[in-house]
């Protein structure tokens, strides 16, 4: 029975991301090579995240939210938009568009995400004979993470990717990708700094996840239209 | 991530560390966490064989949903472990199932906290009596019957009156916990019990030898003191005894330091030996006491004036009674009782003497004294009960706590005792001389008294589950070492019809589980989230037809495609 409801926080954890990859045109054109350099890179950057939070970053004893502490934390986050950055530009890719090489990146990137963070997590809790919501919660926030990731990858590839893009619409590409990158210390602070119970914050994750894929979609097919 | 919300502080850290961890967790993939939302320490009922008959709870593991008293009518129990708390315990129902052999789960006994000796207090002493009737009738019950399933006793605590408490809610609504509906899941992860090897019994004795005049040639003559130390109570492990015998035993010590002070001076060295006995196998028909007697010599066991059995002396009010085998006309039996009736006036308390025939064809051995009378040695219980218990009762149930004994009637006891002791040792029979008054470098030290009784409340002492070496008995040793001139300590084996099975306690694990048919609706509602989520996708990138054509001609979507 506990496999079972393993199995089900598994779907939820890693489903979307399957689905994501089969039901685009990401299975047609064969991307899934892009897909793993760009977890490959995920890992290397995790690695460097950590290195970083262990010289840096003090180990508080209490549970408050210290704003220095998270602004430094923010800061080593942004090291995740670098590595997007080298995903997206420097690595080679096959001649694929760029309409589905960001697609390929930000999935792998998320991939890679909740695979690291989430399996062994669920792979120890979930199996228990204990039941809690906190395994199908986390699910859901793989799926929040797997929206803001294609949009992050999105914005990137606007960013660093578009040359010809209308000269109004780039303030707010850069805002958007300050944004979606500055999300993890959002939800942090919303948890630790306003006390959200854990429900909460994944609701509200959800809700910007949605809307800020929204954004980025009106903003690369508002990008797509001179060139097109 | 689910973590972080319990780890706090050094969230940031676990949180990049898991990118770590991950990685080594997925290769001991194998290792269980234990996560419960409660863990509790449970006492297992008793586990025994009486020649040949199996008796108490015959298994130990358990994995069973949990369920309260309040379970809807004929509902099915044979997977359900039903909660009990003593204060709604209605003993004809549990009586009902046992001995009708309706099949159940488990049985989990919650006992109130006062019961603890670690949590004991002086309130709701009125309660108190109340359940220590209950208890002692639930004892009985459990103790003679051969129970199929495993049955524990735990005190109770917040974590599991919570637990408790949600599954009253749940049995009201009329949903009892099963596989299919959730609810609390009680696992207690044990092996098979296992029977105890061979189990020892331990008999400590100590020799306080008397001044002997120079040139006599006869033996001085030996007064026993002598208290059995162990116990049996329903719970092995909770079994304490502070009364049954946990008063006796402290009577023995502070008699014999008491007597070490005046045996220390030759002046005041009486002409007797002493000899002090602490004897297991109590409960088994004074089993150690048997060993121990037979293994004296034929002289040493001529020479004993009497022996002085203490047994039960810490909760009487006003009266003790003095239990012996010959009939009060004999001439030593005379002695005896007046010398303690003399003593007892004194003191202000009544002594009455008690004659029950041995009968040599019957097993049964009620009191420590019939023993010594079997080989014809003059002996007496001294004991605040007033007809003999029947065997395995009265030995250290679960009501017999520290709350229940009283210090004040143990002093008065060993003041009887030793005031008697001293006068037949010194001669002064009939006199008013207080040897150990209050005032006096002699007294009776309540400090001492209460300490050993708080020491012996604590600890369980079912003989098979102590061992030859248990620091109980070697703290026993200790003592009788500090106070008398020889000690010696004797093992023997625990013969007889008893044979007794291990796991006294576990912990038990308290899981809230879903149910089957909430994991099965969790998948159907992630299947047609992900097949929403596909057609979705399908019709934004690809367009409506596609996602029709898909289902359409399956194996030409490769065609079409390329």
């Amino acid at each position: 029975m506990t496999v079972f409801h393993f199995f089900n926080c598994a779907i939820l954890t890693f489903g979307p991301h399957a689905v994501y990859y089969s039901a685009t045109p990401l299975s047609e054109y064969d991307t899934l090579g892009t897909s793993v350099k760009a977890a490959l890179v995920y890992l290397g950057t995790a690695l460097v995240k950590l290195v970083c939070l262990a010289t840096f970053l003090k180990v508080s004893e209490n549970d408050g939210f210290d704003p220095y502490q998270e602004l430094l934390k923010a800061l080593i986050g942004f090291i995740d938009v670098a590595g997007l950055y080298f995903a997206l530009t420097q690595l080679y890719h096959r001649n694929i568009s760029q309409n589905h090489k960001f697609q390929a990146v930000g999935l792998g990137w998320a991939f890679a995400d909740s695979v690291l963070h989430r399996l062994a997590p669920l792979w120890v809790g979930a199996r228990g004979l204990e039941f809690t919501w906190d395994y199908i919660l986390q699910g859901l926030e793989a799926n929040a993470n797997l929206v803001l990731s294609i949009s992050l990858a999105a914005l990137g590839s606007l960013m660093w990717l578009r040359k010809n893009k209308p000269k109004t619409l780039i303030p707010i590409i850069y805002a958007c990708a300050g944004i979606v990158a500055t999300m993890p210390s959002i939800t942090s602070y919303l948890r630790r700094g306003l006390g959200w119970h854990f429900p909460k914050v994944v609701g509200f994750e959800l809700f910007t996840s949605l809307v800020m894929a929204f954004i980025s979609w009106q903003l690369f097919s508002a990008c797509q239209r001179p060139s097109a | 991530m689910a973590a972080s919300k319990k780890s706090g502080g050094p969230r940031d850290m676990l949180e990049s560390m898991y990118s770590v961890i991950a990685l080594v967790f997925i290769l001991v993939a194998c290792v269980e966490l234990c996560d419960a939302a409660a863990v509790v320490d449970v006492y297992r009922l008793i586990q025994y064989d009486m020649s040949g008959s199996p008796f108490g709870s015959r298994l130990a593991s358990l994995n069973h949903h949990a369920a309260s008293l309040h379970f809807p009518p004929g509902a099915d129990l044979s997977r359900t472990v039903l909660i009990i708390p003593l204060r709604e315990l209605n003993i004809t129902f549990v009586r009902e199932y046992i001995n009708q052999k309706k099949p159940l789960g488990g049985l989990l006994f919650l006992l109130p906290e006062v019961f603890s000796f670690e949590n004991g207090g002086n309130k709701q002493i009125h309660e108190k009596e109340k359940m220590k009737n209950v208890l002692a009738e639930l004892e009985q019950l459990l103790i003679h019957a051969n129970i199929p399933y495993p049955v524990y006793f735990a005190f109770e605590n917040d974590e599991i009156e919570t637990v408790l408490a949600d599954i009253k809610k749940n049995d009201a609504i009329g949903q009892p916990a099963t596989a299919t509906t959730g609810g609390y899941k009680l696992v207690i992860p044990t092996p098979e019990p296992k029977k105890v090897a061979s189990p020892t019994i331990t008999n400590i004795q100590g020799w306080l030898a008397g001044l002997k005049a120079d040139g006599e040639a006869n033996q001085l003559p030996t007064i026993a003191i002598v208290a059995s130390y162990d116990t049996f109570g329903v719970a092995p492990a909770l079994s304490v005894g502070s009364d049954s015998n946990g008063s006796g035993i402290v009577a023995l010590l502070e008699i014999a330091r008491l007597f070490s002070l005046l045996y220390s001076n030759p002046k005041t060295r009486g002409r007797y030996n002493l000899l002090f006995g602490l004897t297991s196998g109590g409960p088994y028909n004074y089993n150690g006491t048997q060993k121990w007697l037979r293994s004296f010599d034929q002289r040493l066991r001529e020479s004993i004036d009497y022996a002085i059995c203490l047994n039960s002396i810490g909760s009487w009010d006003n009266e003790l009674w003095i239990h012996v085998s010959k009939p009060p006309e004999n001439a030593y039996i005379k002695q005896i009782f007046e010398g303690f009736s003399n003593v007892a006036e004194e003191l202000d308390l009544k002594v009455g003497l008690k004659h029950k025939k041995i009968n040599i064809s019957n097993p049964r051995v009620a009191w420590e004294h019939e023993q010594f009378s079997r080989l014809r040695v003059t002996a007496a219980t001294l004991s605040e009960l007033s007809v003999a218990p029947d065997i395995l009762e009265g030995t250290g149930g679960l009501f017999d706590s520290r709350q229940f004994v009283n210090e004040t009637a143990i002093i008065r006891g060993v003041k009887l005792v030793a005031e008697s002791l001293a006068r037949h040792i010194y001669g002064h029979q009939g006199k008013n001389v207080q040897i150990f008054a209050d005032d006096s470098s002699l007294a009776v030290n309540p400090a001492y008294v209460r300490s050993w009784l708080d020491l012996l409340s604590q600890t369980p002492r079912v003989a098979p589950f102590l061992s030859k070496n248990d620091p109980f008995v070697m703290a026993l040793k200790k003592e009788l070492v500090d106070h008398t001139d020889e000690v010696n300590v004797q093992h023997e084996n625990l013969e007889g019809m008893f044979t007794f099975y291990d796991s006294t306690s576990a912990r038990l694990n308290i899981y809230q589980v879903a149910s089957v048919t909430f994991d099965l609706l969790l998948l159907l509602v992630l299947g047609s989230y992900l097949i929403v989520l596909f057609s979705f996708l399908v019709i934004t990138t690809r367009g409506l037809d596609d996602l029709i054509s898909l289902f359409r001609r399956p194996p030409s979507r490769k065609v079409k495609t390329a």
